[in-house]
């Protein structure tokens, strides 16, 4: 028997078809190497076709990050893993194993593969907690093999057993054959990845930039921005901020109010907080070129307030970047993510920016439309009217009073109240307030708080936010913004509802506002005047009105004087209105006949002047000619004239004499017999006939008048 | 040394016996047909009696799964407390390489299991994993065979001459105990058609290998390694071809 060197492992004699079936399985696995598409059909072939010929449960590749020096799983073979229903896995396939330690620096120092019983390693200082996870699932031994990049090693190929024994000579020197193989695979399978990436990355930017071209307004752009960044990156963004026009302060645009769920309180109190470009934060980040990424663990310890709120979306990094259009800052962007792209960022970053500047413009476009149209409406409304201050007419005392009042009160910015009855002319003698005051340059603007719902009247006062309440689409200037450095004249302020006389009393108190749905503070300049044809201090007694407001608006009273009061003054009106309608209709009027006056005159003018230029309106109308000799007085009063004759209380006899002559009359005189006035009356004709001469009618009376 | 040699009558038993016997040793063949039953631990406590090695070669009537497994299990169970009450200070035992990779057999399972109660038993041990013996590709071919054609899976296969296993075992029997594995196997290594091709071919059988990617051993799925020795492992001195011309000799 003959033994040489039995100390050394004694290595057998491969007949030839041992030796061809292995140079065979290595080719296999080599063509099934070469033949991946998808990486992880690698590590499937490569353990599906391994295991034919030796026992292990499963194998992962891990790959080398050098930078972080850390290792992490790459490729993973799932279907056969026995850990993967361990409750670590999960957090396992995403940890990041720390290189500077024994076990792993063991199989980087090692030439091939080495293999482990887990008993003996892993309970070790410094060993890796998957080595426990599995042995915790049966597995007994790993094999670990370095994936080599040129002379670099890039990852770890690990197989595992529950049957310690598995990793034979042959085992090991199948995979140390297989090694350059896989490593080549590997390396391919990652450089795919970068250029999928890549492309990914440059597609998505062109998805991204084409959903941008279509933003038009704030909500469209926060859609796209969340859909982005949320749904495709894995970020959230946590703010927009942009700079003001005054340059200095930056106030919130956007931001994702759920991000921070549980401190919503402490979230809204950050994000109203105004602050400007010199806050620390904010101007590191306008300052950097490409934008600063913030470790929320590290700004923690350093004590930034706002870390603490980003610590509570588990996310471990706030990435800010300045927001340019060209050179010109116009604001900063705010993300949390754990990891993101640079070269995506600077992307998204820059298509965001040319939105917001589009949005910002847009916006300063449609104010400046709706102030032109706000402008032209106003416009429009004082050529309509005819009046103005040049064509108050009357020069009665009364009216003299109340110019000397005007005079007087109009270039002080005192709140007016205008009183007096319907159709005195209190929006004239509004305007001639106005149009006396500093403020004539800019128009006046008017509300009429009868003619709105109730409902409406504080957002058509103070304006309001988009989404302030359900309709409200689009933000909303009120009038007292409107009339801001100008008058604001309130018609009807008797009408006012009670809960927007608060409001209006707090404007007026303190000359600022809110709009609906708004936070911010709006400081106005806007002169009063306030008119009403009501009894304001009875409304007060009544509970109608509120006091204080009384007492705030009736600062400076001007009351109005009904046409009854300044008969004077009926003549030059009823002129000048007959000239300015016989104008408008085109006839020649030149005098009203002293009767017509006379009948003016008579007459009570519950309407006033309102109603004395209708009258006057109606009467150019049916004038034939040249004077105008009849004034068609309305109807109650006229009918009281033409029947003077009608007593209102008659005697049932004077009715019965006046209605038979009147049946007579329509039967031509005849009184019996068909179409008689007895078959008429329903009477024989004896009764009538009696009844004719009782009540003494004789044939003048039904004869006498055609 | 005194030296029990359970299953001392069989292939491998009756070879050891009569190397221990020629190194001077004072050697017990125990079988049943000796008086010594390790199933009912008939003869047991005298047998071993002041015994210093006990190996442990016994197989199982059946190969039945159940009854395969009740053997060794019983057997262990009875051996290995009578060793320690008697004091013996090595157990030696013959198992398979790759026990524990083909555990879809109910024999490999059975064996397993014996090789637990002695690792266990708290005996000093030596179990010795040996490869299959040449002794056993007749029978290999055999119940792989339908009609005229053997289907046989192109595992790898390293067999050893019953001789060099009764060698290693009495080696081992005199040396200390390793209290772990020793894995023996035969010099080269082979697929199972090559081999069987060959030894068909030496006796003249007409029957024909047909090699099959199945990896089945025996109706049992293992890998295509599992035969071969993990490593490191003893070789016998016997090649296929010594050994065949040796058969051919004998017959």
């Amino acid at each position: 028997m003959k033994r040489d060197k039995p100390q050394v492992p004694q290595l057998p004699v491969l007949s030839q078809a041992v030796l061809e079936q292995e140079r065979k399985m290595l080719l296999d696995l080599g063509n099934d190497i070469t033949r991946v598409r998808d990486k992880n059909d690698l590590l499937f072939l490569f353990s599906r076709r391994l295991k034919r010929y030796f026992y292990f449960t499963h194998t992962i590749i891990t790959l080398i990050d050098e930078k972080a020096g850390t290792y992490t799983p790459f490729l993973l073979d799932n279907e056969s893993s026995p850990i993967r229903k361990h409750p670590m896995y999960p957090e396992l396939i995403q940890a990041h194993f720390r290189l500077n330690e024994p076990f792993i620096q063991a199989i980087l120092q090692a030439e091939g593969p080495v293999s482990f019983l887990l008993e003996d390693i892993m309970d070790q200082p410094g060993s890796p907690v998957f080595l426990k996870v599995n042995y915790e699932k049966g597995v007994r031994e790993i094999l670990m093999t370095k994936i080599m990049m040129g002379d670099k090693p890039m990852g770890f190929i690990h197989m595992y057993t529950d049957k310690p024994g598995s990793f034979t000579h042959e085992f090991k020197s199948v995979i140390n054959g297989i090694v350059p193989q896989l490593s080549g695979a590997v390396s391919n399978i990652i450089k795919n990845e970068e250029i999928h990436k890549t492309e990914r990355e440059k597609s998505f930017l062109l998805d991204f930039s084409n959903e941008i071209a279509l933003v038009r307004s704030q909500t469209d752009l926060q859609a796209a921005i969340f859909k982005v960044l949320d749904k495709t990156m894995g970020t959230k963004l946590a703010m927009i901020r942009l700079i003001d026009d005054d340059n200095i302060h930056l106030s919130t645009f956007m931001c994702d109010p759920t991000l921070f769920g549980g401190t919503k309180a402490t979230f809204d109190q950050m994000s109203n907080r105004k602050i400007t470009i010199e806050e620390p934060y904010t101007s590191k980040v306008l300052a950097s070129r490409e934008g600063l990424i913030f470790n929320v663990a590290e700004e923690i310890n350093s004590g930034n307030d706002y870390a603490k709120l980003w610590a509570t979306t588990g996310l471990k990094n706030m990435y800010s970047f300045p927001l340019r259009v060209g050179d010109r800052n116009i604001g900063t962007i705010w993300l949390l993510a754990n990891k993101l792209s640079k070269l995506l960022l600077k992307g998204i970053c820059a298509q965001i920016s040319i939105a917001i500047a589009n949005i910002q413009a847009n916006e300063k476009l449609l104010a400046y439309k709706k102030q032109l149209e706000d402008e032209n409406d106003y416009l429009k409304e004082q050529i309509r009217t005819f009046y103005n201050f040049s064509e108050i007419v009357g020069n009665g005392a009364a009216m003299q009073e109340v110019y000397r009042l005007v005079s007087l009160v109009a270039t002080s910015g005192t709140t007016v109240l205008v009183l007096g009855e319907t159709g005195t002319g209190k929006e004239l003698i509004a305007r001639a307030i106005h149009n006396a005051s500093t403020r004539r340059d800019k128009l006046m603007v008017k509300v009429n708080c009868a003619a709105l719902p109730a409902n409406l009247i504080e957002s058509e006062l103070f304006g309001h936010e988009r989404g302030a309440f359900t309709g409200a689409t689009d933000r909303h200037i009120g009038k007292f913004e409107l009339a801001n450095h100008s008058t604001l004249f309130l018609d009807e302020i008797g009408e006012l509802p009670l809960e927007a006389q608060a409001k209006l009393l707090r404007v007026i108190q303190e000359r600022e506002l809110e709009r609906v749905g708004g936070k911010q503070t709006i400081k106005v300049d806007v002169r009063l005047i306030a008119a009403t044809n009501r009894h304001l201090e009875e409304a007060v007694r009544k509970g109608q009105f509120r006091e204080d407001l009384y007492y705030r608006l009736n600062v400076f009273p001007v009351t109005l004087p009904p046409l009854r009061d300044r008969p004077e003054d009926i003549a030059p009106l009823a002129n000048f209105f007959v000239q300015k309608y016989a104008r408008n209709a085109g006839r020649k009027i030149s005098q009203i006949a002293p009767g017509a006056i006379q009948q003016l005159n008579s007459y009570s003018w519950p309407g006033n002047v309102r109603e004395l230029e209708h009258l006057i309106e109606r009467s150019v109308l049916l004038s034939p000619d040249g004077i105008l000799k009849d004034i068609d007085i309305p109807r109650k009063s006229m009918a009281v004239q033409q029947n003077p004759a009608y007593p209102t209380n008659r005697s049932l006899e004077e009715m019965e004499r006046s209605y038979i002559i009147e049946v007579l009359k329509r039967c031509g005189g005849k009184i019996s017999g068909v179409g008689g006035a007895a078959e008429v009356l329903q009477v024989p004709g004896n009764t009538l006939h009696s009844k004719i001469k009782k009540l003494g009618i004789t044939k003048a009376d039904y004869f006498a008048r055609n | 040394m005194k030296i029990v040699v359970i299953g001392g009558s069989g292939l491998i038993g009756s070879k050891v016996v009569a190397k221990l016997n020629q190194a001077g040793h004072e050697v017990i063949a125990a079988s049943p047909a000796t008086g010594i039953n390790t199933i009912t631990g008939e003869g047991l406590d005298q047998a071993l009696a002041g015994t210093d090695v006990v190996v442990d070669l016994a197989n199982s009537p059946s190969f039945e799964d159940n009854a395969v497994m009740a053997f060794f299990r019983t057997a262990g169970n009875n051996l290995l407390p009578a060793e320690i009450k008697a004091g013996v200070k090595h157990h030696l035992a013959l198992s398979i390489v790759g026990v524990d990779l083909m555990q879809d057999s109910g024999y490999m399972r059975a064996k397993k299991v014996q090789e637990d109660l002695i690792k266990q038993s708290g005996v000093p041990y030596t179990v010795i994993r040996s490869t299959q013996f040449f002794e056993f590709i007749g029978g290999i071919a055999n119940q792989a065979t339908e009609g005229n054609v053997v289907h046989i899976s192109d595992l790898q296969f390293q067999p050893i001459a019953a001789e060099d296993v009764a060698t290693f075992v009495a080696e081992a029997a005199l040396a200390a105990p390793v209290n772990g594995i020793q894995e023996i196997a035969g010099p080269g290594r082979f697929t199972m058609p090559e081999l069987i091709t060959r030894y068909l071919k030496a006796g003249n059988d007409p029957r024909k290998v047909e090699p099959n990617q199945n990896l089945q051993y025996y109706g049992a799925r293992i890998s295509y390694a599992a035969l071969v020795p993990a490593g490191q492992a003893k070789l016998g001195a016997i090649d296929f071809e010594n050994w065949l011309s040796s058969q051919l000799a004998n017959a």
